[in-house]
């Protein structure tokens, strides 16, 4: 079965974004990953918290185990996609904020609880490319 | 002497290079002949976190010891690095345009910043520190930020 076809079958891409609480980047993270699931893509994708697979939570494990996923990381430490792989998921794409950063400087993301209009603009961004990653994993059924 | 001295504060290991010197700031320089060589030390790259750009003065570029020789944005801060030479810049890292992640990888190595023709060399050292002293002042700093 291909991806695509598994997808077609009821499979919702699983976004992971970073769970850095107190860092830029992990809000940028979080932030684009809301957007993604709330807005861009709700049918066909769906948040799990990088905080539940710590904790071993059976429904998160389970979720990332049998759905392609897409992982975002505030830093190189690059948590959510070691705690993805090591759920037994399958990354579709991972990304890293600061690489998609050097793709829009002008977009200098500031602020924790409250990012700065940069730092909105940066998770816009990012939330686009992850749209079209899960466009390209779905055949774009709802994009 | 060992290739490096090191030190751990907390979860965190950090390397002064001995075969160069080192201004306060944490820019080392290591002379090649008549250039010199400069970079970042391995304190200075963690405590600044991960490089996002870096623009480094052009070749051809006149400096004074202290003279900002480059700026680099990391995801916390943007910091402003003094010249710890005086001279001509006569090479920038082309890295720095495409892989500034180098400076976080390999600081005392592919991550330099630029090559400077050295005018005032023998003085200029003078006002450097030697990997020892170098290394004693920036364990009192890690330990200093380790307990805020």
């Amino acid at each position: 079965m291909t991806q695509t076809e598994s997808t077609q079958q009821g499979r919702r891409i699983v976004i992971v974004p970073c769970s850095g609480i107190g860092k830029t980047y992990g809000s940028v993270s979080r932030e684009a990953a809301y957007i993604v699931t709330e807005d861009l893509r709700p049918e066909d994708t769906q948040l799990v918290a990088l905080s539940m697979l710590v904790l071993g939570d059976e429904n998160a494990r389970s979720e990332v185990a049998n759905n392609p996923a897409i992982t975002i990381d505030g830093c190189k430490l690059a948590c959510a996609t070691k705690m993805v792989q090591e759920s037994g998921g399958e990354i579709a794409q991972d990304y890293a904020v600061l690489d998609v950063y050097r793709r829009y400087r002008q977009l200098k993301p500031q602020g924790i609880a409250e990012l700065n209009e940069g730092g909105l603009q940066l998770a816009q961004a990012l939330a686009k490319e992850i749209a079209d990653v899960v466009d390209g994993v779905t055949g774009g059924q709802n994009g | 002497m060992s290739e490096f001295l090191e030190t751990i504060v907390d979860k965190f290991t950090f390397k002064v290079a001995t075969d160069r010197l080192y201004n306060d700031e944490g820019v080392w320089a290591k002379a090649e002949g008549n250039q010199v060589r400069i970079g970042l030390s391995d304190f200075l790259q963690q405590r600044s976190g991960d490089v996002a750009f870096t623009e480094v003065k052009p070749e051809g570029t006149l400096l004074d010891f202290g003279d900002e020789v480059a700026v680099i944005e990391t995801i916390k801060v943007s910091i402003s690095l003094p010249s710890p030479v005086t001279g001509k810049v006569v090479e920038v890292n082309p890295a720095m345009q495409h892989a500034p992640e180098s400076i976080n990888q390999d600081h005392y190595g592919e991550g330099w910043l630029a090559v400077i023709e050295a005018s005032h060399w023998e003085a200029d050292r003078l006002r450097l520190k030697a990997p020892e002293e170098y290394f004693a002042m920036m364990k009192v700093e890690a330990e200093e930020a380790n307990r805020l």
